[in-house]
């Protein structure tokens, strides 16, 4: 038995660092599917295109909501496709985009089949881009604390593989698209 | 030289009248200009990417949340990010618009140009709405009514622009 949370408990935990409820970018499948579980709001945007994409799309969101904080939430595996988004955020240094990390070290819905990364630091991947200070472990932080670290940053929450995938969304792009665009119009 | 200088910032004056929330891009030696003067802007942020599919999630999350985006890539930039441009853009109707340089032109035989440009023609055109410009002549308003129309069409629209034979260098 892991000691390590659930992906939904994580991501229930992440959130509940900010005094406010952020927006919340989600790349396809597991992280979609365990956001909407964990906290189901009309600020999170359930993205369906290529695994890895939270991160750029939440940069965008950032770009234009410049006073809302953004959470992009990315898995191992989604993050690993698009590393080179870590690279293009520090260099637009937006002031309110986080990057959670949660490292099941396997591909949750293809069959967990392991990772590429799995033997891989993120911890020191993240602080590579973002410096010590910026990027640290769930585990490690506190409302408190989160409240004081600059961004961009990341955090890193290891997790326990899912023994079944999450409920399926049950949402069209339609709905996700109008649902999130009056919550950010808002 | 000047014909590049002068298309750059002609460019760049139309997207600047589109009044765009962000430009994010990756550079080609005929969006240079354009891309120095978008950076330089006061008037909306400009996001350079590392790579070329990142751009087309840059633009959705501007998008998703009711702004105007506009992305510059080449063609082969754009070949790299047809999943993001079909299951963000195309899925759910972002009308951002993508300007590409479609390199591989009559006018610009390059031989590491020529696959690109045959790629193009064979994976883009089928799946999205191209419309095709000299890069060297384009009209005033053309970001402004490339948004009109991507946002009466609900969905992304590309603007391909090339070297076309006769005309003034354009890089």
């Amino acid at each position: 038995m892991s000691n390590l949370p659930s992906q939904k408990d994580a991501i229930a935990a992440a959130l509940a660092l900010y005094p406010t409820r952020p927006f919340a970018v989600s790349d396809i499948g597991s992280q979609t599917g365990w956001l909407k579980a964990a906290s189901h709001d009309a600020r999170n945007l359930y993205v369906s295109g290529p695994m890895g994409l939270a991160t750029s799309v939440a940069l965008g969101l950032a770009a234009v909501r410049p006073n809302e904080q953004v959470l992009a939430i990315a898995g191992d595996g989604a993050l690993a496709m698009n590393l080179t988004s870590l690279a293009t955020i520090v260099g637009a240094k937006p002031k309110n985009l986080s990057i959670l990390l949660v490292d099941n070290r396997v591909y949750e819905f293809t069959a967990s089949v392991p990772t590429p990364t799995r033997d891989m630091d993120w911890l020191a991947v993240g602080r590579a881009f973002f410096g010590a200070d910026q990027c640290m472990r769930l585990a490690d932080l506190t409302p408190e604390r989160w409240a004081g670290v600059s961004r961009p940053a990341m955090i890193v929450a290891d997790i326990a593989p899912a023994p079944a995938k999450p409920p399926a969304l049950g949402m069209t792009p339609a709905m996700i698209r109008l649902e999130f665009l009056k919550a950010s119009k808002a | 030289m000047a014909g590049q200088v002068a298309s750059g910032e002609k460019l760049f004056r139309s997207i600047q009248a589109a009044k765009p929330k962000l430009v994010t891009g990756v550079p080609d030696g005929m969006l240079a200009q354009t891309i120095m003067l978008c950076e330089a802007s006061p008037d909306f942020p400009y996001i350079a990417c590392a790579r070329e599919e990142e751009c087309i999630g840059v633009a959705s999350g501007a998008a998703m949340a009711g702004e105007r985006a506009v992305v510059m890539v080449q063609n082969a930039g754009l070949l790299n990010s047809l999943g993001a441009f079909a299951t963000m853009g195309l899925r759910y109707g972002l009308p951002f618009v993508v300007i590409v340089t479609n390199r591989g032109a009559l006018a610009d035989p390059n031989g590491y140009d020529i696959e690109k440009r045959e790629a193009f023609d064979a994976g883009v055109r089928p799946m999205a709405r191209v419309f095709d410009f000299d890069a060297s002549d384009l009209p005033d308003d053309l970001i402004p009514a490339a948004f009109k129309w991507a946002e009466a069409a609900r969905k992304p629209v590309i603007l391909a622009l090339e070297k076309r034979l006769g005309a003034e260098a354009a890089a």
